[in-house]
């Protein structure tokens, strides 16, 4: 195992490079940047030209695009993300704590899809073509179908301005709720569609005949026998969804004002801040990466059949 | 080591406990709390080193300035108590008020003033501001009270742009020990002191005790009537107006089709700031054929400023004949009246058709065989999309047919340095008339406009004239030039439209729009 994560971990390499080179080509080919951007509607360049010039050279944005690669990288190398233009702040200061809120919501909310999804998913398949089925998988449909940010505002309704269960404005421990549970919930449609086909394709199986016909109650033959294979077709779906977490949270932070890296990155792609920018690539990145390893991982310990050294 | 079941449990328990929390109910802002919609998070509080509207708006709680703007438009003191120009107008002295203390308790004095100028003169600093007052050469100390601004040219921009959050004096001592991290911990005199930031979420004040209001305009000469001020980060219109609704906001400022909705509601109040700098307009390209003058003339009479202003802004601020914002100093709206582009369909159209412009197939316009069919570019705005649609309407009705594009401000902009686009609509917002000449003086802010000696003369005048009627009648002149040469097809001033809970007193905006924090209490303090 130890070995095929070496091997995954260095495939992983290329493709973060890859991911920087096309971010830099962009960067190059879009005709202006943090600096200019940073007078929108106030200042004309032609006020601001010694100003501009200035700034060019202290960011080194003057500089042609490769050159500007080749000391990013090896900046990176050093663990020196550079500062942001606009913040006029390492990023590395600003990315860290943001990263670590980023995580938070888009792993509470996964918690709270497969807690929901998966669940609902089995109950479908047990109780196939009943009304119970039918409802949850109407209720999956909405999920799938709802954009998030109208999700978003809608549990703002219903919670904050209907009940007053919660604030609006988001303060300590409960600024996460609504936030991950739009997430969560969106993330549980596709999650309890999953669980639902896998597992009627596996309750059609023999073995899960053979169980029954020794007179294993209906619970226990879904458990033991028919959630394992289930979970393999989840966790499969867990490491594609990552992805669209991050993307939705990138939504969901701006609705909610939850403070990790989607609500900086919008900003941060609006300012053209390169810096920013690149650091939130490289860290989402990343975290899609290890996200998929971890599945990986985590399949081979589901599925005892699974031997990545073989 | 959890097995398969107990990690499917652990995880259906986190996620049921989760949703079964209840978190405290939504409250009212604390008592002699105030809390504020901020749209965006502020880059920074490091007054001189953004310009941002955001970043104005929330220095304007931490710093008083060197002199405010009255009512009529006219500097007047603030924290200096008098002021005085050289002779060649290139220089102005100030003289502080004695006594004036930072928040850490140290003194504002000419040092603190040069320190503050030197920073955002520094080039290692690489100031934004410093593209705003381009024409300050130095700042020095004459003795302990009084300090010398000098600039390379006459800049008759200088007293508003001074009176502007932005030029707010920082403590030095402050900003030496905080380094880096000043932005993040900013000190000035101002009515309220920095008190935490959590980035991305809200900023909290709190009272300054020691303050003293200086303005004459003021309600409350003392320290502020609130204890404590919260600037909420929220983007997102629908968060704001439901924060408003449970009452966890006292103001926010709202789009114009939001502020609707709550206009009959007897538990909130309206507050328009009927004297916002901002302009809307359009512009040409000045590739054939709007190097034509008769054609710009025609397409300048085609549009509906009072539809426009509906569809956009739902009526919430004046149409405007002027190239100058209404709010701006120097605005003369008889030039408007006398030589703008009311809205006439007929005329245009008969203005067309005199420029050889005739009608042709589909309805459609031509001259020499090209069919009237040009290209508008914009940044991307809900308002902008509307005013769009009807510009497009408008311009069919007379016969001329307009594909429109929009896109981010850091793209839209630039673009207009490229061929490709006939006509822009565009919005500037600046508290000076020099805004006219940063815009148009040729070759123009995008490099488009032709030669012009009498127009060069005219803006750059505006640029260097301090003496106040001197300088009234030259923005005049100027209005009068930018509308008979059909540079600038001014169209409106949006208002800036704030809700307030009905018992919040004395949220008013000055000339530079900016409100008296110390002044605003709830009714029932």
């Amino acid at each position: 195992m130890s070995r095929y994560i070496l091997r995954r971990l260095l495939m992983a390499l290329p493709v973060v490079v890859g991911i920087l080179l096309l971010t830099f080509l962009i960067q190059a080919v879009i005709p202006t940047d943090a600096v200019s951007a940073m007078y929108e509607g106030q200042v004309t360049e032609d006020e601001a030209a010694e100003a501009i010039a200035a700034m060019r050279e202290r960011y080194g944005l003057d500089q042609p695009w490769y050159v500007q690669f080749v000391r990013y990288g090896a900046n990176v190398l050093q663990g020196d993300f550079g500062e942001s233009i606009r913040l006029r702040r390492p990023v590395s200061e600003e990315i860290g704590y943001r990263f670590v809120n980023t995580l938070t919501l888009t792993g509470v909310a996964l918690l709270i899809g497969i807690g929901i999804g998966v669940p609902m998913g089995i109950i479908s398949a047990a109780k196939k073509d009943t009304w119970l089925d039918v409802g949850a998988m109407t209720v999956g449909l909405l999920g799938i179908s709802m954009p998030a940010f109208f999700f978003g505002l809608l549990l703002i309704l219903v919670f904050a301005v209907w009940l007053m269960w919660i604030p609006v404005v988001p303060r300590g421990g409960a600024a996460l709720l609504l936030p991950a549970l739009t997430l969560g919930l969106i993330e549980a449609a596709p999650l309890s569609r999953i669980a639902r086909s896998a597992m009627i394709e596996i309750l059609r199986r023999d073995h899960i005949r053979a169980a029954r016909s020794r007179g294993m109650g209906e619970f226990s033959v879904i458990m033991r026998h028919a959630l394992p294979g289930t979970l393999l077709a989840v966790m499969t779906v867990i490491g594609l969804q990552f992805g669209n977490l991050l993307g939705g949270a990138f939504i969901i932070e701006v609705i909610f004002g939850w403070r990790g890296i989607g609500e900086l990155g919008v900003k941060a792609i609006q300012w053209r801040d390169f810096a920013l920018t690149q650091a939130i690539i490289l860290i989402s990145a990343g975290a899609h990466i290890s996200a998929n390893l971890l599945v990986d991982i985590l399949y081979a310990w589901i599925d005892p059949r699974v031997d990545y050294d073989q | 080591m959890p097995t398969r079941r107990s990690l499917l449990a652990l995880s259906t328990l986190a996620t049921s406990g989760l949703t079964a929390t209840h978190a405290r109910p939504a409250q009212a802002a604390s008592a002699k709390e105030l809390r504020y919609r901020l749209i965006e998070d502020p880059e920074s509080l490091y007054s001189g080193q953004s310009v941002s509207l955001t970043v104005n708006t929330c220095l304007n709680f931490l710093h008083d300035r060197l002199v405010y703007i009255d009512a009529e438009g006219k500097p007047q003191p603030w924290l200096a108590e008098s002021w005085s120009f050289s002779e060649d107008s290139r220089q102005i002295t100030f003289k502080l008020r004695p006594g004036t203390k930072f928040h850490d308790g140290t003194d504002l004095d000419a040092a603190a003033v040069k320190f503050h100028f030197d920073t955002i003169l520094d080039p290692k600093a690489a100031s934004p501001v410093r593209g705003q007052i381009a024409a300050l050469d130095s700042c020095d100390v004459l003795d302990l009270l009084t300090v010398r601004l000098s600039f390379s040219r006459p800049f008759a921009a200088a007293m508003i742009l001074l009176a502007s959050p932005t030029y707010g004096v920082n403590s030095p001592t402050a900003v030496q020990k905080a380094g880096r991290q000043y932005g993040r911990r900013p000190v000035g005199t101002g009515p309220f002191m920095f008190k935490s930031w959590s980035a991305g979420s809200e900023i909290v004040l709190v009272r300054n005790p020691r303050y003293r209001q200086l303005r004459p305009d003021a309600v409350n000469k003392g320290a502020p009537f609130a204890d404590q001020i919260t600037l909420s980060v929220l983007p997102e219109e629908g968060v704001a107006f439901s924060a408003l609704q449970t009452g966890e906001l006292s103001a926010a400022e709202l789009q114009t089709d939001t502020v609707d909705r709550l206009r009959q509601d007897p538990r909130f109040a309206v507050v328009i700031d009927d004297k916002a700098k901002n302009l809307v307009f359009m512009e040409f390209s000045f590739r054939p054929p709007f190097d034509d003058r008769a054609l710009r003339d025609a397409v300048s009479h085609a549009i509906d400023r009072e539809a426009i202003l509906r569809a956009s802004y739902s009526g919430y601020g004046r149409i405007n004949l002027n190239p100058l914002s209404s709010g701006i100093p120097g605005y003369d709206a008889a030039i408007g009246t006398q030589y703008g582009t009311p809205y006439d369909p007929e005329k245009a159209k008969a203005l067309l058709a005199a420029a050889g412009w005739q009608p042709a197939a589909g309805g459609l316009r031509a001259k020499d065989g090209k069919p009237a069919k040009f290209a508008i570019r914009s940044y991307a705005n809900p308002a902008t999309d509307r005013a769009l649609a009807v510009i497009q309407s408008n311009l069919a009705a007379v016969g001329i047919e307009v594909s429109v594009s929009t896109a981010d401000w850091g793209t839209f902009y630039p673009s207009l340095l490229r061929e490709g686009w006939d006509m822009t609509l565009n919005r500037w917002t600046y508290s000076d008339p020099l805004v006219m000449t940063n815009l148009f003086r040729p070759p123009g802010h995008r490099r488009n406009l032709p030669a012009d000696e009498e127009l060069t003369r005219l803006l750059t005048a505006v640029d260097s004239t301090l003496d106040p009627a001197e300088r009234q009648k030259v923005v005049s002149e100027s209005q009068k030039a930018l509308l008979e040469r059909r540079l600038i097809l001014p169209i409106l001033t949006s208002d800036q439209v704030t809700i307030t809970q009905a018992g919040l007193q004395n949220y008013k905006f000055d000339y530079l729009n900016q409100i008296l924090h110390g002044d605003v209490r709830m009714s029932d303090w």
